[in-house]
């Protein structure tokens, strides 16, 4: 019966990165942009709903609107609205004084991570890194001490600080966000459907810092693993990146790449709401890896789906064969 | 002069030979600073590319290198190693293109063990060669010796770079050319220095009419006095089984 459970458990679908936020209101405040302007929302019922639609049971929600404690105020609302189904990554002000008790004070109301867009280290590449000069050292290290995991979207530029990050500190878990893509600067945009777009080629050229293989254009010539177990991707984001409309198929070989390179124990799907919502659809992307991934077997399919994220993000309920 | 018994055994057997000193002197010094000189010229650019994302950090290669230095150009018949590579090509060697690379320091190699053409394609030869002295930890070459020969395929897929059975790495001083098939398994391995690795990879290929492009160095055409320059550098056909050297 236990292994019934067990098996149960690493089926469900898991959502590893979603975003939701509500109205401008001294109760939830946040920043605004062009992509989440102050009138809109995107309330984590919307979610739930999507999900409940599409048999997904749970969801990492990913902080949006702002770095500060009061930022997160509806990110708490909703972890505590809905324990056991949803897990949070907090942001960090890296201009702050007391960056571990920030994070700590996060880690009190459910947050288990942290998501970090840049790295602060040299912006030149033939520079000497010093792990302990980047901005964002004392995040990770930190995150070292109280096994915070960190989710990373790294910037083109930061591209090549990241591994020396991974180095120093091989445990802690990360989490590269929407298909390993660093986004180059200038290459971000809001398209015509108000969703994020970036500008970048496939496979994308910084694959040489982040994976160190040589993979990309032609997979089959290459014999490695990625040199640092701690590292997942998400498979997701591809609304994003493709030159194409659903199902995406020009990204088909850099999925089938990351497939090769990180193996399905450390591949989690994602759908980015609600950026998706009106394209593709939430139901469509549950059934992307079909599109995408179509050889995987059932069981890395479930581990992609859900396994991955529960054993590596530790989702509270749930058996954790990572540890 | 071809190669000698021990080169040519290293060759067939291993798929890789080291020739040390193969650049020295005063030829070396004005390698370097041309090298540095034509990097520093093109160093804002890929600044640019990194920070849009449209060229690697992990590595930077100077743009068009043999249209910058006649130095340069001159490499890819260079004594010390082009009879090696007419012999082993049966004389039916071609130039395919140069990188021009310097590599940063990193603790993730930007490639992993791979090899650069399958079995099926025409013999693809490579060769190295360092501009600085490149330690064990400072971003060598690898090669798996035997890796070339189809009866060692496939290799095993592994974490570490250092984990891949039978490997050789090859530390060198500045001026030591590295020849290899590119059949065979090899990789950069993981450059754990301040310095980065400045090296000059040469491609080659035997001549086959699907790679003939009489214009890709067609702006050489003044400067290839040689029936044989012209050949390397496909302005002319190589006939089949003509011996050079």
């Amino acid at each position: 019966m236990a292994d019934e459970d067990e098996s149960s458990a690493r089926a469900a679908y898991i959502d590893s990165h979603a975003h939701v936020f509500s109205r401008l209101s001294s109760e939830f405040p946040r920043r605004t942009s062009d992509l989440f302007p102050a009138e809109r929302e995107e309330p984590v019922e919307k979610l739930l709903g999507e999900m409940e639609s599409n048999g997904v049971s749970q969801a990492v929600l990913v902080q949006i609107g702002g770095s500060s404690l009061e930022h997160h105020a509806y990110l708490r609302h909703c972890l505590k609205e809905y324990p056991g189904r949803l897990c949070g990554i907090g942001c960090v002000p890296t201009d702050s004084d007391s960056i571990p008790a920030h994070m700590d004070r996060l880690a009190d109301y459910g947050i288990i991570g942290f998501r970090l867009s840049s790295m602060g280290g040299p912006v030149d590449p033939l520079e000497p890194v010093d792990v302990r000069d980047c901005i964002t050292y004392p995040i990770w290290k930190h995150a070292a001490e109280k096994d915070y995991v960190l989710y990373l979207y790294p910037r083109a530029i930061d591209s090549h600080v990241v591994p020396f990050l991974l180095d120093a500190f091989p445990q802690v878990r990360v989490v590269f966000n929407h298909l390993m893509v660093c986004p180059g600067e200038g290459r971000l945009s809001i398209d015509d459907k108000g969703r994020p777009h970036v500008d970048v080629a496939m496979p994308p050229m910084t694959r040489y810092s982040t994976m160190g293989l040589k993979v990309g254009r032609v997979q089959e010539n290459t014999r490695g693993l990625h040199q640092y177990e701690n590292v997942c991707v998400q498979i997701s984001g591809q609304y994003a990146f493709s030159r194409e409309a659903w199902p995406y198929r020009d990204l088909a070989d850099w999925h089938a790449c990351l497939k090769f390179v990180f193996g399905s124990s450390r591949l989690m799907w994602a759908t980015d709401f609600p950026w998706i919502v009106e394209d593709p659809g939430y139901g469509r992307l549950v059934s992307i890896l079909e599109e995408l991934l179509p050889d995987l077997s059932d069981a890395e399919r479930a581990d992609v789906m859900g396994g991955t994220a529960s054993a590596f993000l530790q989702f509270p309920g749930r058996g954790n064969p990572y540890i | 002069m071809g190669a000698t018994p021990e080169q040519r055994k290293s060759w067939e057997d291993d798929g890789v030979l080291t020739v040390p000193d193969a650049v020295v002197g005063n030829e070396l010094e004005r390698l370097r600073e041309a090298f540095d000189r034509r990097a520093d010229d093109a160093k804002q650019d890929w600044l640019r590319g990194v920070a849009a994302g449209t060229q690697p950090a992990a590595f930077f290669d100077i743009p068009n290198p043999l249209e910058k230095d006649s130095i340069f150009v001159d490499l890819a018949d260079h004594p010390s190693y082009y009879p090696l590579l007419v012999d082993f090509s049966a004389g039916q060697v071609c130039m395919q293109f140069p990188q021009f690379r310097t590599v940063p320091p990193s603790p993730l190699s930007y490639v992993g063990w791979h090899f650069d053409v399958p079995f099926s394609n025409p013999l693809h030869m490579k060769v190295q060669l360092y501009l600085d002295d490149v330690g064990k930890d400072g971003g060598a070459f690898a090669y798996v010796p035997g890796s070339h020969l189809p009866e060692n395929d496939p290799l095993p897929q592994v974490r570490h770079l250092e984990d891949m059975p039978g490997h050789r790495t090859f530390p060198g001083s500045a001026g030591t050319a590295i020849l290899f098939n590119s059949w065979g398994m090899h990789t950069s391995m993981v450059n754990l220095t301040l310095k980065a690795r400045k090296s000059i990879i040469l491609i080659y290929e035997v001549f086959t009419e699907e790679n003939y492009d009489p214009e890709r160095y067609s702006f050489l055409a003044d400067r290839l006095v040689t029936a044989e320059q012209r050949r390397l550098f496909g302005l002319e056909r190589t006939p089949s089984n003509t011996r050079h050297g």
